[in-house]
């Protein structure tokens, strides 16, 4: 223990050891004041720094240690479902279930879901309603984004809220009465009557992602190119298309993936034309664990694909709900 | 130039136009449709009237599905309006010698006729008249000017006397009712087809309705439903256990990420992954952990803390059903409240934190302090959020409890809709769903704001 610290600054509760510390040197060396501080380079200020860094040391290990375990919980569980979907349907009924991965490796889970009676075409149809989805999605929102993006207009703020709100509107209490509207149109069961019913639960978000994305290219980029002689429309098509294509293309993926998740409406409007996820909702209380564990590893993949390619996006889409 | 900038001023109109018009034609219009189901009957009540035709005033509106007393009927010219299932009268006109001697022309009801041959395609041609049963009857049969009970008599025929028929008429059977239960009603005409009248023809029912009425009755049929109160009972216990365990779980998500340690991108990518897991994935990655010879039976068998399976998911567990359902929201709809917080933590300046951190203020403190009141904004967005999320839960509802054991709001709504096609009580169940959803928005847009206000941030 040194001497001359202050009983105030030597303590290692002290209310503020680190701005008496950086405020020593230049302000109280001559001054004669109540606090007398150490010296910088004072054994008392290393010790201090040397626990403020051992504290932070373990907070760190406890974060790896923290972020492992939650990386864990969201990681095995997908990990388990997929060693399932790609192994025996013996293994699939046995008990007690062996942990290591994939063992005994083979099709057969995954053959034997694929030719079930529907499957395929149950692919096929998801795919094409998240298609029509993406498509109808992207056209319509690419005009609205920018104009909120880009224009100060009346009723700006009024659309944009109204957007935020239709995205919290629960998607159930919207199905009911769009099938009925679609049955009484006689649209029933149509792949296309979903995928406008989709492309309503995806429209919100595109429209706030794709303006946030045009929001993120300086205007005055689009103005530099009209100086320099380019049309509106040029300099639209020359400098701003091609530096937002991927962050509308992250939003088309997530009005695929919503399309392709979507399970609620899709098992209300459609009967014949089942898509994927009306298909395996139908047929959990019948079909064996297999067909569900091999059913839920088609479910998972594009979403783990899209997570992939939109996690520079991940904050656009959701973080922005606060602002 | 004025023309220019006047049409300049209508361009982010007419770019958000496609936007506005779409999610008014599927979204604003079905939401609104989805209310009068609910609350409006289309065919709730059904106008009686003066006289049995349609021209006739209305004296009174009968509910659908009323008693009534049938005190008179008679026959009508169809009305064309292409519904079906209706009682009909069919008239010949008939042509044959009368007791005098003379020749009679004119409409005799089917019932009075013996049919003795027909055409190839089924046309009545010739007939005898029908002796009537009983001794005290008139045993001639009365032949009408039209094809109308009421209308002049121009002649009769004697039982057994050969007729030609030269036109057939289907008519349709008027009944002039009464409330059963209220005789003091004034009694009027209805057609048949929105009848449904007994064996005895002197009582029936309401059958259908033709005019529309603001009703309670679905609600009502809602509120009685056996399903209705264990499913509001399962949603709201869903939502209370969720929403705590996964703000924290959540904010631990987003303090690790916020650390900023290494591959912090990667266990964002890793955080985020449920994100885009549709539900009913989840549901069944969750059922292949709780289900009897899953993952979960299978490791504590491997520790020796059970022998043989034991089987979560049955009527008899339903707590373990409920806790199964818990667990897989948790896993699914956690990432989401993360990013919200983590896009508020961003916004949280750097030098407020080192500031307090130079002031000797532990993590936790600074969590407790600083965090987590700048986070409050983003902590009732998530909370909004989460909780219309959470009165949705049906994918995984069903993956894990098969829909029976343990039922849900939207569950209900569905089987209303899919299994009993009860377009209207789903509707209800939808509406509800709604209104919760809005009340907890409500509540927790004012209770957070107040208490800001209380101890200003």
């Amino acid at each position: 223990m040194n001497s001359t610290a202050s009983p105030t600054a030597a303590s290692p509760t002290a209310a503020s050891p680190g701005l008496a510390s950086g405020a020593a040197a230049n302000v109280n060396t001559a001054a004669d004041t109540a606090l007398v501080l150490p010296p910088l380079d004072s054994p008392e200020v290393a010790e201090m720094h040397q626990r403020m860094r051992r504290r932070a040391g373990r907070g760190r290990r406890l974060t790896y240690v923290v972020a492992a375990l939650i990386a864990a919980w969201i990681l095995v569980p997908i990990y388990f479902v997929f060693s399932m979907a790609f192994t025996t349907q013996e293994t699939v009924r046995s008990y007690p279930k062996n942990f290591l991965p994939f063992i005994p490796f083979s099709t057969d889970t995954m053959r034997f879901f694929l030719e079930s009676e529907g499957v395929l075409r149950g692919l096929w149809n998801s795919i094409v309603v998240a298609l029509i989805t993406l498509v109808l999605s992207t056209l319509i929102s690419i005009p609205a984004g920018y104009a909120i993006a880009r224009y100060l207009f009346r009723g700006r703020d009024l659309f944009r809220l109204s957007v935020l709100a239709v995205r919290a509107f629960p998607i159930v209490v919207l199905s009911i009465p769009l099938a009925v509207l679609f049955l009484r149109a006689g649209v029933f069961d149509s792949l296309y009557s979903l995928a406008l019913m989709h492309t309503a639960l995806a429209l919100p978000t595109s429209i706030l992602v794709v303006s946030s994305v045009f929001a993120s290219v300086p205007y005055e980029l689009e103005e530099a190119g009209q100086v320099f002689g380019a049309t509106p429309f040029q300099s639209f098509r020359h400098i701003v298309v091609p530096l937002v294509i991927p962050g509308i293309a992250a939003s088309g993926l997530f009005s695929f993936v919503l399309s392709w998740n979507e399970v609620f409406a899709a098992a209300v409007l459609t009967l014949d034309n089942r898509t994927l996820p009306a298909l395996v909702l139908a047929s959990l209380a019948n079909s064996p664990d297999a067909f569900q564990f091999a059913g839920s590893f088609f479910l998972m993949i594009p979403s783990i694909v899209f997570m992939f390619f939109i996690r520079r996006y991940l904050f656009n889409m959701w973080g922005q709900v606060t602002k | 130039m004025k023309v220019r900038t006047w049409r300049r001023r209508l361009v982010p109109y007419l770019l958000i136009a496609p936007a506005i018009v779409y999610l008014a034609m599927f979204f604003a219009y079905p939401m609104y449709q989805g209310l009068v189901l609910a609350i409006y009957d289309d065919d709730a009540v059904l106008p009686v009237r003066s006289e049995p035709t349609l021209d006739a005033s209305e004296v009174s509106k009968i509910p659908q599905g009323t008693a009534l007393r049938i005190l008179d009927r008679r026959s009508q010219a169809m009305i064309e309006d292409g519904e079906a299932a209706l009682l009909t009268e069919q008239w010949f006109r008939v042509s044959g010698s009368a007791a005098v001697g003379t020749s009679v022309n004119g409409w005799v009801p089917e019932a009075r006729i013996r049919v003795r041959e027909s055409d190839a395609a089924g046309n009545p041609l010739t007939g005898t008249v029908r002796p009537k049963l009983g001794q005290s009857a008139d045993p001639l049969t009365d032949v009408h000017a039209e094809p109308d009970e009421s209308s002049s008599v121009v002649g009769r025929l004697e039982q057994r006397v050969s007729v030609s028929i030269a036109e057939v008429a289907v008519l349709e059977v008027w009944f002039l009712v009464q409330p059963a239960e209220d005789p003091d009603e004034i009694a009027g005409w209805a057609p048949s087809r929105y009848l449904q009248v007994f064996e005895d023809g002197e009582r029936g029912r309401v059958h259908r309705g033709t005019a529309g009425e603001f009703t309670s009755a679905f609600i009502e049929r809602m509120i009685d439903d056996r399903f209705f109160e264990p499913a509001l009972r399962n949603t709201l216990l869903i939502m209370a256990m969720l929403i705590p365990l996964q703000l924290v779980l959540a904010l631990a998500m987003a303090l690790v990420i916020h650390a900023r340690i290494r591959f912090s991108s990667g266990f964002l990518y890793v955080f985020a992954l449920p994100i885009g897991m549709s539900d009913l994935a989840a549901g069944i990655l969750f059922f292949s952990i709780f289900t009897g010879n899953g993952l979960l039976n299978s490791i504590l068998d491997g520790l020796g803390l059970i022998d043989g399976p034991f089987a979560f998911l049955t009527a008899e567990t339903t707590g373990w059903i409920l806790f199964a359902i818990v667990l897989a929201e948790l896993w699914r709809a956690t990432s989401i409240v993360m990013v919200i917080l983590v896009a508020g933590l961003q916004a949280i300046p750097d030098e407020t934190l080192e500031a307090a951190e130079l002031f000797g203020a532990s993590y936790w403190q600074r969590v407790r302090h600083i965090m987590l009141p700048l986070l409050k904004p983003s902590i009732q967005v998530a909370l909004i959020l989460r909780t219309i999320l959470a009165l949705q839960v049906f994918a995984v509802v069903i993956a894990l409890s098969g829909g029976d054991v343990v039922t849900v709001l939207a569950h209900e709504s569905f089987r209303q809709y899919f299994e009993l096609r009860n377009d209207n009580v789903a509707s209800a169940y939808a509406l509800f769903i709604l209104l919760l959803s809005i009340t907890s928005a409500v509540f927790y847009l004012r209770s957070v704001r107040s208490e800001s206000e209380v101890r200003p941030t």
